[in-house]
């Protein structure tokens, strides 16, 4: 038997029982009947300001100042204790030493000394305690928040955001995706929200193709082309199911925004001080553009960093990768603090899960979701905190431990949503935002 | 598990009886249900759960729009829309449906569908595509198909290329190695119907249906198949399967033995032979030849799975065909019947098997008595005074509009810019062509084309994509260039909304059109091509509705 890891949950979340009659795959409409609202309206087109996005029912709820999130996402499970909850010189604690940081006493490892001098702007949680230990079952789960099965598929974090948040004046899309490989528009991030939802992908960060117009048309006639083809879909809505026509709409209003903003993806125009400061290497780059997409207004950026998972040769592993994340991370803090964005940008790092305290037989250290840490700024939460602690020998959560669910109620505070109050509304069917056993982790908020 | 499905079955046939009760009770004083034509038995079966108005049928053009993207794979020329809207035979919509089954084109469509079903993107190979339009062109029946894809002899031209369906997914896929468990999920997830992945390692955990000798007894099937390498065309070779495949749950850590089985069918014993037994044909190092074994596990399932016992086989194509018509599965979604996923309509889904299986198998006729039922023909508009949301999709009562694939994309936009009989004219130019498409269009390898997922690639890709924009600009006698040589606007306008759009426009359209018109006066041909772009551009051109 090959590939034991085939196993997808996300795959497993379709309806075990079908919700009034509808498709899982059903788009929720924001702000529908089932919010009170009486149905905003949804064509996506020329949104002026937040109105036609906005769930009604959170309107009020959202501060004036718009909230933004950049969520770093280290693909295969970084090392707590080769990052933010080292144990130098204990059974399981590995050859690297602690160092101290900007806050006193508190220490992270020595594999991330430009991050120790921003930890008075970070907040870390060593306490996490989640329940998968398999990376194919572990993404998904935690980008969705894990959820209690309700019989669909709940969205990425991404696609939460851009569904209750939209995307801002700039009408750049809400959820871009900044990863190593090929890029796309990924629309299973969505869930149950529907395709519209999905992240814009840009592989190597790289813009799509087709993105330049063609020299014969001017902007005129491109504004009336359009024009037209929103004439012609407005005339189509009537009577129809929103979906479709909205999703239609929307993608070309999206392509049209993003034409505009060539200089997003011209890498040859960044500041070279920038180019140095955030790194040369991929993840450096990606972090650097990241920080333009959200100087430019997109409301959700994630970015990718792959390779890991060091079941084999983990100190070596984590020495190449670490600083790899280290540098552009610290820069990228440094950036919004200076810029007064972190006030309003929610920053994440984290993996779907830590690392084994144990050394196996290979010097790696396995997948182990008992005992990990999660590293945040921003937007709300405490500056130069640390919040819970792990056992001596890093096995275990001493104080109380919080699970994905936690932490999902804590970025929805973050971002100004009371996530014990609002609900989605899958066609009629609420559905909470995240799940109900959990709440926000009082202690990281400021 | 066994206990729960005699369950079903019994509850099946209460339903049934019922069903059948109801039908007679309609049917009284005329021919028995049974001897009513399909159609109008599930029409029967649908509008007995509408709970609530449905929608008028569609107007003639949107019909001909729907059934020639259906059928044909494209959106009917103008003058095919002229012709049909001219026809005032009452039977014209029963005798269009006849004519697009009857169409060359309908067998390259057929093929194109199957093609994007089958191999998910995954590759593609000239054998497979003659096997597949050659079948589709003779109607060979959905069984006999299904047998020549598990255990085609390389020996018979005419069905080997069906060998592709396996050995491109004994390939490694890119830098991955052979995804085995992948194909095993294939075969029950497009053959049966049931998705068996969540079952490799325990048994799934939502789907209480699908324990883990689900898939451990297709893999015993197919596990074996390996890659013919001593052939230049795809064929399998299959090596003898000695014993039973022994599994553990990753839960309950009991080894466990499986020999051959069909998702909730019997279990095939595994012979036991001697070394020297286990080959019919010995292999032959020199040559490369693989042997064939006595006990082949692919002729066995090849025997077993696509036959009128296995339920699964005819209900995973009926709810196919029907999500293929009707934008939507009985069973949804389509890869996951099992008993807690029942169907929207258990009594249709029992219908359409058993008639499909009564049929031979014959997907052609099938398709014909489905387009003209009325839930095909219905207007993808929600009834007048009632709320978009209060009529459920699967009700049936207003039609679902479904994504287009990439090849419809292809040929309706050559279709509605003129170009299509001149883009045609060198297969591998149009193959470039609809490989340029598919780029834009197309969902990545192994992603199911089932959901409508409109993109900003293929948004950027007709805004910006130089070979669409010139086809809209006068040439050749394309539609710019027609549309050019008419000097009345009004007539202009009409024939651009024929052409693309394949109906005529309204008072308003025509109206907003023309004075688009006049305000560019000078250069009209340009303006004339932004129009047909923005039609193009559309939801309307976007989706078959």
């Amino acid at each position: 038997m090959t590939s034991p890891h085939l196993c997808r949950p996300w795959e497993h979340a379709w309806s075990r029982r079908r919700f009034l009659g509808t498709a899982a795959t059903a788009a929720a409409v924001v702000g529908s009947g089932g919010l009170g609202s009486g149905g905003s309206s949804l064509n996506g087109n020329g949104s002026a300001g937040l109105g036609p996005w906005l769930n009604p029912a959170i309107a009020g709820q959202v501060e004036q100042k718009r909230k933004q999130v950049v969520f770093i996402w280290l693909d295969g499970g970084m090392s707590q204790l080769e990052s933010w909850d080292p144990k130098p010189g204990t059974l399981f604690g590995g050859p690297f030493r602690a160092i101290p940081t900007s806050v006193p006493g508190v220490h992270v490892s020595e594999l991330l000394p430009k991050s120790a001098r921003q930890m008075h702007h970070l907040a870390v949680v060593r306490s996490i305690c989640t329940k998968d230990n398999s990376h194919s079952a572990g993404v998904a789960r935690i980008q969705r928040g894990d959820p209690k099965n309700r019989g669909v598929t709940y969205p990425y974090f991404g696609s939460a955001v851009a569904n209750l948040l939209g995307p801002g004046p700039t009408n750049l899309p809400p959820y871009v995706w900044i990863k190593p490989g090929s890029g796309g528009f990924i629309h299973q991030d969505a869930g149950f929200l529907g395709p519209k939802f999905g992240a814009l992908a840009f592989g190597d960060g790289k813009p799509p193709e087709n993105m330049l117009r063609p020299e014969m048309l001017s902007d005129a006639d491109d504004d009336e082309r359009n024009a037209l083809r929103a004439a012609a879909n407005r005339r189509y809505a009537n009577r129809r199911r929103p979906t479709v026509n909205d999703a239609s709409s929307y993608v070309y209003d999206t392509a049209r925004t993003l034409m505009k903003r060539q200089d997003l993806f011209d890498t040859s125009k960044f500041d070279p001080k920038d180019v140095e400061r955030y790194g040369t290497h991929e993840l450096g780059r990606h972090m650097l553009q990241a920080r333009k997409m959200l100087e430019a207004g997109v409301t959700f950026v994630k970015v990718n960093s792959y390779g890991w998972d060091t079941h084999g040769d983990n100190f070596n592993g984590h020495l190449s990768l670490a600083c790899r994340f280290d540098q552009p991370f610290a820069a990228l803090i440094e950036d919004l603090a200076a810029r007064e964005m972190l006030d309003h940008t929610l920053v994440i790092a984290m993996s779907e899960f830590g690392r084994t305290p144990r050394i196996n037989g290979h010097v790696g250290r396995d997948h182990w979701p008992e005992a990990w840490s999660v590293a945040m700024a921003g937007c709300g939460l405490k500056r130069g905190a640390v919040i819970g602690e792990t056992n001596d020998v890093g096995t275990w959560v001493k104080s109380r431990e919080f699970d994905i669910g936690h932490l999902f109620h804590t970025w929805f505070r973050c971002l100004g949503i009371d996530s014990k109050k609002v609900e989605y509304d899958n066609k009629g069917q609420p559905l909470p935002l995240a799940h109900d056993d959990c709440e926000v982790i009082q202690e990281v908020i400021a | 598990m066994r206990r729960c499905s005699r369950l079903t079955d019994s509850l099946l046939a209460i339903t049934l009886a019922v069903a059948a009760c109801c039908c007679s009770l309609l049917a009284t004083g005329t021919a028995r249900a049974a001897d009513l034509p399909l159609h109008q038995r599930i029409d029967t079966l649908i509008e007995a759960r509408h709970q609530g108005p449905a929608s008028e049928l569609t107007t003639d053009a949107e019909f001909l729009r729907r059934a020639s993207l259906d059928l044909l794979g494209r959106i009917p020329r103008a003058d095919e829309v002229r012709e049909f809207l001219a026809d005032r035979s009452a039977e014209k919509r029963a005798q269009a449906i006849d004519r697009l089954l009857a169409s060359p084109e309908h067998p390259a469509r057929m093929a194109d569908f199957l093609h994007v079903m089958l191999m998910e993107r995954q590759g593609d190979a000239p054998e497979w595509r003659k096997y597949l339009a050659d079948s589709v062109a003779a109607n060979k029946p959905w069984d006999k198909m299904v047998r020549d894809m598990i255990h085609a002899d390389p020996a018979d031209e005419s069905v080997r290329g069906a060998a592709f369906f396996f050995t491109k997914r004994l390939e490694n896929y890119g830098q991955n190695p052979v995804d085995v468990p992948g194909m095993v999920r294939d075969v029950g997830r497009l053959f049966l119907g049931v998705d068996v992945q969540c079952a490799q390692c325990h048994d799934h955990l939502f789907v209480k249906d699908y324990t883990q000798d689900y898939y451990q007894g297709l893999f015993a099937f197919v596990g074996q198949a390996q890659i013919r390498r001593d052939l230049k065309f795809p064929a399998l070779a299959e090596a003898p399967l000695k014993k039973k495949v022994e599994f553990t749950s990753v839960f309950v850590k009991e080894p466990r033995a499986i020999g051959p089985k069909l998702p909730g069918g019997k279990e095939f014993d595994v012979p036991e032979m001697k070394p020297d037994e286990q080959f019919q044909v010995p292999p032959d190092r020199k040559t490369n030849f693989p042997g064939v074994p006595r006990f082949s596990t692919l002729k066995l399932l090849a025997e077993q799975l696509p036959t009128a016992e296995n339920r699964a086989f005819a209900r995973n194509m009926v709810n196919r065909l029907w999500w293929f018509a009707m934008g939507r599965g009985l069973v949804h979604p389509l890869d996951l019947h099992h008993s807690e996923n029942p169907p929207s309509h258990p009594e249709l889904l029992d219908l359409l098997a058993a008639e499909f299986t009564a049929h031979h198998f014959d997907v052609r006729w099938l398709l014909g008595e489905l387009t003209r039922t009325r839930a095909y023909q219905r207007s993808s508009r929600i009834p007048e005074g009632v709320a978009a949301d209060s009529v459920p999709e699967d009700s049936y009562r207003t039609a679902l509009e479904k994504p287009l694939s990439s090849e419809q994309w292809t040929a309706s936009v050559a279709e509605a810019a003129g170009v299509a009989a001149r883009e045609r004219q060198s297969v591998e130019a149009w193959e470039k062509l609809r490989e340029r498409f598919a780029k834009a269009f197309a969902n990545p390898p192994k992603e199911p084309e089932t959901e409508f997922a409109p993109s900003v690639k293929a948004a950027l890709f007709l805004m910006n994509d130089p070979v669409v924009l010139g086809w809209f600009q006068p040439a050749n006698g394309n539609l710019a260039e027609r549309l050019a040589g008419i000097p009345e606007s009004e007539r202009a306008v009409d024939e651009l909304y024929l052409a693309v759009l394949s109906r005529t426009p309204d008072a308003d359209e025509r109206l907003e059109a023309v004075q688009m018109l006049a305000k560019h006066a000078d250069k009209r041909s340009a303006a004339l091509g932004r129009l047909a772009w923005a039609l193009l551009t559309s939801t309307e051109f976007s989706v078959n509705h």
